[in-house]
């Protein structure tokens, strides 16, 4: 029994001196781990004053990892062929531009970090971003102005922050001419709108409602997904019933092809169109050519587009990349015009200054792969097509030349 | 009318591809206690080996040996290298195998990219049946999907490997010491329980997105399934299939998806908490 206790005992005195080993240790990281941060902040104050007067680091945040996973290698590069050209072209206020690429594939607070640290730490000067809406919404939370942010994929509309500029396609632009057409051309009066369970999808359709409604239009179903569905059964029966003529698709990624696949699958395709702004040339290559008949979709680029200035960009993406590289669509696209737009607006202002910047970016001008392009409440007003897809492919059927983005800036 | 048997078909059909999809798990995890987080994934490569088959322009009947292949040899190979040393101890299974899905799902990421790749339908159209027209591809799915069954259900029963993995299941101790080698069975066991995964994939690919991450919603609608109808009977999954996926198909059609989705989750949850071995217990 005594033994036992004096085992007991033992046992605990060596566990208290491995805990205090433990604590010693814990102190000592924590000492470590404070002089390297220390290290780092003054290293990095250095790196980004010494690059101030050399390279200027621009922050890429496209989607390396999750679902948008997909479009990043197309999207890094089309943003280092954009830088390529600017620093041909003698880079950005005389500055020679080196881009440094962010991961905007993960959550909104991940990506603030991960923005914050090469703005802060690498001492990037201005950022592009191709990413969704709730992490641009993180993004403005931390530049809150002081850095110039062009933010470049299609979005719902209706943001005006200081210092960011948005280069893609709004629901004015992309969504409403395209209904308008579709309903006189194809004569559709009843239409269905499907899409995932978020901001973007809601957005999209409240502005489509008015188009609809405008038009002497009904909406017969409109139906929100949440991202995992994969069987849409219950919602191409309804279509059915409803006698749906248009769907308008706002589902996106995976959820857009198991959808189109399995309304194919039905017949539904035969008859009833499909509409969508985020259908681009991946998402239907998933779809396949099979189910593909009847579907449209409008973006500000795809990759046949047949102006001269895209076939260029195109072919300038193929010498540079080889024929296999990832392929082309309106989001990976949108990189170069961010780039373009973000040089275009510096050297107006004469300074990566965004009070300066924001003045400057009102009524700026550019051409590029998309076509003329105009700043207007930092929106960028463009040609926007409408494609229909053949087989595996879309094939522009008609442009919408000049399309107004829509004010969202409340004097 | 037309709309109740189009509902009637619909509810045959997710019940019996979630019933093929759970099959593997239910071996794997069922007989041999192995939590297979990689499950999903050996669906990803049967869907994978179907569009490989559809590259190389070939039948699309080949999908279905080299994806029962490609899943049997990888099975093998992670049984005899990780999951031999776990039996018995569940969670590190879990662990090891959900490693291992990163590392499948990444080598695939690499081989065939992130983009959506498409497996053409092989029997494009509709049937009429019942006064609806119905996908002719979702009719045959099915009616293979209840040969399997049944073939299986014969051999579990009648067949002395069945016999010995049942022996086994049972009383692993008493099976070893009448002569039962163990080690054989419990691998022959995991690999025919992937090699259905796999089946399950290449059989889906025409239906479904063909992408590296598809494995983790099948893995998911897996586990409920097994959580619902009970771990180690074929009774329990396919009761498990009829009740997931008809909840999801009631509760969408009177109400929207997002309800359907919520029903299975709340359905699981309450199983989970009141009824942890699911409705058919047999071990």
């Amino acid at each position: 029994m005594l033994k036992n206790s004096a085992n007991v005992f033992k046992e605990i005195s060596k566990n208290r001196e491995k805990s205090m080993n433990s604590f010693m240790k814990r102190r000592d990281f924590i000492k470590k781990s404070l002089t390297a941060a220390a290290t780092t902040a003054a290293l990095g104050g250095f790196a980004s004053r010494a690059s101030a007067s050399g390279h200027l680091k621009i922050g890429v945040m496209i989607p390396l990892s999750g679902p948008a996973g997909l479009f990043g290698p197309a999207s890094k590069n089309v943003s280092e062929m954009a830088a390529a050209e600017i620093n041909a072209a003698g880079g950005i206020l005389g500055r020679q531009v080196e881009i440094v690429l962010g991961d905007a594939g993960l959550s909104p607070s991940e990506v603030a970090q991960t923005a914050l640290k090469l703005w802060r730490g690498e001492g990037c000067e201005a950022f592009i971003g191709m990413h969704d809406s709730a992490v641009r919404g993180a993004l403005i939370n931390v530049f809150k102005a002081q850095v110039p942010y062009v933010y470049c994929p299609n979005y719902e509309g209706g943001e005006c922050a200081d210092g960011v500029y948005y280069v893609g396609e709004t629901p004015a632009q992309s969504v409403v001419p395209s209904i308008e057409w579709l309903a006189a051309e194809k004569k559709v009066k009843k239409f269905y709108l499907i899409g995932n369970d978020y901001n973007w999808p809601r957005d999209t359709n409240a502005i489509a409602k008015e188009t609809i409604a405008k038009l002497g239009g009904e909406v017969v179903g409109e139906e929100y997904m949440p991202f995992t569905v994969d069987n849409f059964d219950s919602s191409l029966a309804k279509m059915k019933e409803t006698g749906a003529e248009l769907v308008i698709i706002t589902l996106v990624g995976g959820a857009s092809v198991s959808f189109n696949r399995a309304f194919a699958s039905f017949g539904l395709s035969e008859n009833v169109l499909r509409f969508g702004t985020l259908i681009d040339e991946n998402t239907l290559m998933g779809i396949g050519a099979e189910n593909s008949k009847n579907i449209y979709s409008a973006a500000g680029y795809f990759a046949n587009v047949q102006t001269d200035a895209a076939k260029a960009f195109a072919q300038g993406y193929a010498s540079k990349f080889g024929s296999d590289a990832a392929v082309l669509n309106a989001l990976s696209q949108s990189c170069y015009d961010g780039l373009i737009a973000l040089d275009t607006i510096a050297e107006r202002a004469g300074a990566l200054d965004t009070k300066a910047m924001d003045k400057a970016a009102e009524g700026m001008e550019y051409d590029g792969p998309r076509g003329h392009g105009t700043m207007k409440n930092r929106h960028l007003a463009m040609d926007i097509y409408l494609a229909n897809a053949v087989g595996a492919e879309f094939k522009i059927v008609q442009s919408f030349k000049n399309q107004e983005p829509g004010n969202f800036c409340k004097a | 009318m037309e709309a109740f048997a189009t509902f009637l078909l619909n509810f045959v059909y997710v019940s019996a591809i979630l019933a093929l999809v759970a099959l593997g798990l239910a071996m794997v995890f069922g007989l041999l206690g192995v939590m297979n987080m990689a499950h999903g994934e050996f669906v990803m490569l049967g869907a994978y080996s179907a569009y490989v088959v559809q590259t190389a322009q070939i039948s699309f009947f080949w999908a279905i040996p080299l994806a029962i292949f490609v899943s049997a040899i990888f099975g093998f190979l992670i049984e005899w290298s990780v999951i031999r040393h776990l039996y018995n101890r569940a969670f590190d299974t879990l662990l090891a195998t959900w490693g291992l899905a990163i590392l499948i799902r990444k080598g695939v990421e690499v081989v065939f990219t992130r983009d959506y790749k498409s497996v053409n339908q092989v029997v494009p159209g509709t049937v009429e049946l019942f006064g609806v027209n119905y996908p002719a591809y979702r009719l045959i799915l099915i009616s293979i999907i209840i040969c399997i069954f049944v073939v299986l259900l014969l051999w579990y029963q009648r067949s002395k490997v069945g016999l010995r993995v049942r022996a086994m299941v049972q009383n692993p101790g008493l099976a070893a010491a009448i002569g039962i080698d163990i080690a054989i069975l419990s691998r022959v066991t995991f690999v025919i329980g992937v090699s259905t995964a796999g089946l399950a994939g290449a059989l889906l690919a025409p239906l479904v997105r063909v992408e590296p991450y598809i494995g983790l919603d099948y893995l998911l609608s897996s586990f409920f399934i097994l959580v619902v109808g009970g771990l180690g009977s074929i009774e329990g999954l396919l009761i498990g299939s009829t009740i997931i996926g008809g909840t999801d198909a009631v509760i969408s059609t009177i109400f929207d998806k997002t309800a359907g989705y919520m029903s299975v989750l709340i359905i699981s949850i309450l199983f989970l908490w009141l009824r942890p071995d699911g409705i058919f217990y047999r071990r």
